[in-house]
């Protein structure tokens, strides 16, 4: 077997072992909760008698390891159960709050990759001079905004004094595509700060890859500046970029809970908000899979990514 | 034959390069003539490098030039740096880099015939610098090629580029004899194009056989220069008969402890490389105390992977390692205190093994206080006196490694190592990629060590038959098999192996300067 095959098929395997031990780890710590879920939905009046009932008929007194096995198996079968609070399905709380998730991570995407590549290498080109300085002092103050700070911020200004754009998407439900001006400003806010951190890692790479030998010697030889710079340095500082990039993509796929409630953005976040208010255990179990899942096969993207990137790693590993 | 009136392709009058306000280079006029090998000798930090880059017009970061360099020919100038792995982009395949270089040559043509024109090119350099395959290599990473195969793609790149000339960097440095030969051929055929060849080196065997022009440097100056065989026959300047003379090694006696018992014995050692490639089959060897045994092979004969076997540094084998008849456990980790100090190894790259941050004294005391539990003080101390003993100034041990040259952290390696009071210590290529009077110091250090009677056994691991005289003993190692061991005298003299003797013939070839091609 090639040495990339053996290692996409050991990348793989880790990625379903991860992927069970997310299952039992999601299905341990709802069991370790103080109270189960018939205790919440008997709500203000806990009547023992009422608790037993539920109990019995939602098939709490059985012994957790067949629940456990009965969920795990409905889960391959794509069932995630019922809500306890509506009786809908879970998998259609999740395929509800996935659009306007998805959207949002789209369009953030679109957007943060040629900002932060290209505002590493504009910073990398003119290390030490005042771009570069202006740059990194620009995104090292934006870092340190916290979203929630930023968003209060942006919706004081360009939406309530300048009145320029809508302050939430209330009113929009799922429908966010239709009005775009309610995406500006929760994009906005999603992009400040995977910008300054993916910019200042490529930045960091490029600066080392600029100053490299091999780079030297493709300058010595005749290679015009801007091929050097995108063809000959670029795919050296990509890997580090590239595994922050899936950590971002991880971030705005598993809801971003302080976005969505600030603009009142149906996301995941918002359901997975209301699923935790509502001690709605089947819920929240089914989106904790759902993140566990989509952040190992991000990061099993990435570790492919960084593995052509730095083929020589895989030689040391 | 004066050829003092050929047009030179490239001319340095009177530079001087200065960094804080320190001349590095001082007063050098050199003159490139096309189809000539010049070569630029002399020990490390004299000046070498620096002249050599001022060919290509790059200077030091910080550096004053004065001086003129003038390129008559209106082609560029290519360059072989000792380390071709430097140059290679490790994230892209080899190809990509030649492919670049050779897009402006096809731009003339209509776009569709550009690509394999382009590759038609690539493809021509790579036949002529004797990658004759050059379809396989393309496609690879640098470091999916051999050190060999990695200088020959940056030459390539050079001959894609139309070079009129070409500096090579230390070309031959740490590589064994029949590598040396081959190199020596290629950069031969280099200069039989009718390109002018710079060599920076400093192994003298290679410039004699393949130099037309040597200048001497000592110091970031010229101290002689002319003709190899007049320079060679008659030195005037007395460093240049210094450097001349350290070239070769005395004879170690033949007084070999085979008596007593071994101090250390491998049996029916296999060693393997990813849990199934044998890399190493070693039956039986046996190191007796105060012996000096040479283990000699090629680069991936399997040297360094015994050395690393012996030090617990490689586990994957299924021999049997007695120190003092007690078996040392595979792994490093599982090796209790004593059996860490008993068996001490210094590495190739003196600088890759100290920490940067702190001073050598410091570095070097730790040894002793780590494996032998004894005081901070009292490990100072006697780090102290062996560095001195080593022959490293008290002022230099408290300078950080960065301050150090070559020779001198290697020193203090080896001082780092001894304080741990080994029985045995392995030295892996201490000496490649010194210069010849830095690497007569290390030599007669390592021979002091032997000689001074308290029973130290050395392993000197090395491609170098000048470098295994120093032993009692030689083992060979070829392709991973122990094909000859025996003592030093009877290998060198009377090899029964045919690869023992193709070694030894190729290493007197270069000696005598007979090597095909190379003189016209």
């Amino acid at each position: 077997m090639s040495p990339l095959r053996s290692f996409v098929a050991r990348r793989l395997l880790l990625g379903v072992a991860q992927t069970m031990a997310v299952v039992l780890l999601v299905f341990a710590l709802t069991e370790a909760l103080p109270g189960d879920a018939a205790v919440a939905l008997a709500g203000d009046q806990p009547d023992p008698a009422r608790i037993a009932a539920i109990r019995e008929a939602m098939d709490l007194d059985r012994p957790a390891y067949e629940r456990l096995a009965d969920w795990a198996t409905g889960l391959l079968h794509g069932d995630f159960g019922t809500s306890l609070a509506s009786g809908r399905p879970v998998t259609q709380y999740i395929a509800d709050g996935f659009g306007p998730t998805l959207i949002l991570a789209a369009l953030t995407l679109a957007l943060l990759v040629p900002l932060g590549f290209g505002l590493g290498v504009l910073a990398a080109r003119h290390e030490g001079r005042l771009i570069d300085r202006l740059v990194s002092s620009v995104t090292l103050a934006v870092y340190a905004v916290p979203e929630f700070a930023l968003g209060v911020l942006l919706v004081t200004v360009l939406a309530l004094k300048l009145a320029w754009l809508p302050p939430t998407a209330v009113g929009y439900g799922t429908d966010l595509l239709g009005h775009p001006a309610a995406l500006v400003l929760p994009v906005l806010v999603l992009l400040s700060r995977p910008v300054c951190s993916l910019s200042r890692l490529v930045r960091a790479g490029m600066v080392d890859a600029l100053a490299s030998p091999y780079a030297a010697h493709a300058r010595r030889y005749g290679v015009p500046g801007a091929r050097v710079r995108y063809t000959h340095a670029l795919p050296n500082a990509l890997a580090p970029a590239a595994q922050q990039l899936a950590r971002t993509v991880d971030w705005l796929l598993c809801g971003v809970i302080v976005v969505e409630a600030l603009f009142v953005i149906p996301g995941l976040g918002t359901v997975l908000l209301n699923a935790v208010a509502e001690r709605d255990v089947p819920v929240v179990q089914g989106l904790a899979v759902v993140f566990g899942v989509l952040t190992v096969v991000l990061n099993l993207g990435a570790d492919l990514v960084a593995h052509r990137l730095t083929p020589r790693a895989g030689v040391a590993a | 034959m004066s050829r003092a009136t050929d047009a030179a392709v490239a001319e340095v009058s009177d530079l001087r390069v200065e960094i804080d306000g320190r001349a590095i280079v001082d007063g050098v006029n050199l003159r490139v003539l096309p189809g000539k090998v010049t070569a630029l000798v002399g020990a490390s930090g004299s000046g070498k490098t620096t002249t050599g880059l001022a060919l290509l017009g790059e200077y030091p970061a910080g550096a004053r030039v004065t001086g003129e360099i003038r390129r008559t020919g209106d082609g560029p100038v290519g360059y072989v740096p000792q380390h071709p792995a430097a140059v290679l982009n490790p994230a892209r395949r080899v190809g990509a880099l030649l492919h670049d270089i050779a897009r402006p040559q096809v731009r003339h043509l209509p776009r569709a015939e550009r690509r394999g024109a382009a590759r038609e090119l690539v493809l021509r350099a790579l036949a002529d610098a004797q990658l004759p395959d050059g379809e396989a290599p393309l496609r690879r990473h640098p470091h999916q090629l051999s050190g060999g195969q990695q200088q020959r793609v940056v030459l390539a790149q050079a001959l894609l580029l139309g070079a009129r000339v070409i500096v090579a960097d230390e070309p031959t440095t740490g590589q064994d004899a029949l590598t040396k030969s081959r190199i020596v051929e290629q950069l031969a055929a280099v200069a039989a194009r009718g390109i002018a060849v710079v060599l920076l080196s400093h192994d003298l065997d290679v410039v004699r056989v393949l130099a037309d022009e040597v200048l001497v440097m000592r110091a970031g100056r010229v101290v002689e220069s002319g003709p190899v065989e007049r320079v060679w026959a008659a030195p005037r300047h007395e460093w240049t008969r210094r450097l001349l003379d350290e070239q070769r090694a005395a004879p170690q006696g033949t007084q070999s402890a085979e008596a007593g018992q071994p101090v250390l014995t491998v049996s029916d050692l296999t060693a393997v490389h990813d849990r199934r490639t044998a890399v190493l089959r070693v039956p039986r060897l046996a190191l007796h105390p105060g012996e000096c045994l040479a283990v000699v092979g090629r680069s991936g004969s399997g040297k360094t992977t015994l050395a690393r076997c012996l030090a617990g540094l490689h586990r994957d084998h299924d021999g049997e390692i007695l120190l003092d008849g007690t078996p040392l456990p595979r792994s490093l980790r599982h090796r209790d205190r004593a059996q860490l100090a008993a068996v001490q190894y210094v590495f190739q790259d003196a600088r890759a093994a100290f920490d940067e941050h702190r001073p050598v004294l410091h570095q070097v005391a730790r040894t002793a206080i780590r494996l032998r539990g004894i005081g901070e003080r009292a490990a100072t101390d006697e780090a102290s006196t062996t560095l001195n003993r080593l022959g490293l100034a008290a002022d230099l041990t408290h300078r950080r490694p960065g301050e150090l040259s070559g020779g001198e952290l290697q020193r203090a390696a080896l001082a780092r190592a001894l304080l741990a009071r080994p029985r045995v210590l392995i030295c892996d290529e201490v000496t490649s990629g010194l210069d010849t009077v830095t690497r007569r110091g290390i030599l007669d250090v390592l021979a002091g060590l032997v000689g001074e009677g308290d029973d130290l056994s050395l392993v000197l691991i090395t491609h170098d038959l000048d470098t295994a005289r120093l032993a009692h003993r030689i083992a060979v190692l070829d392709a991973g098999e122990l094909v000859e061991q025996g003592s030093a005298q009877r290998i060198l003299t009377k090899p029964r192996h045919p690869f023992t003797i193709s070694l030894m013939e190729t290493t007197e070839r270069l000696e005598t300067g007979t090597v095909a091609g190379a003189r016209m």
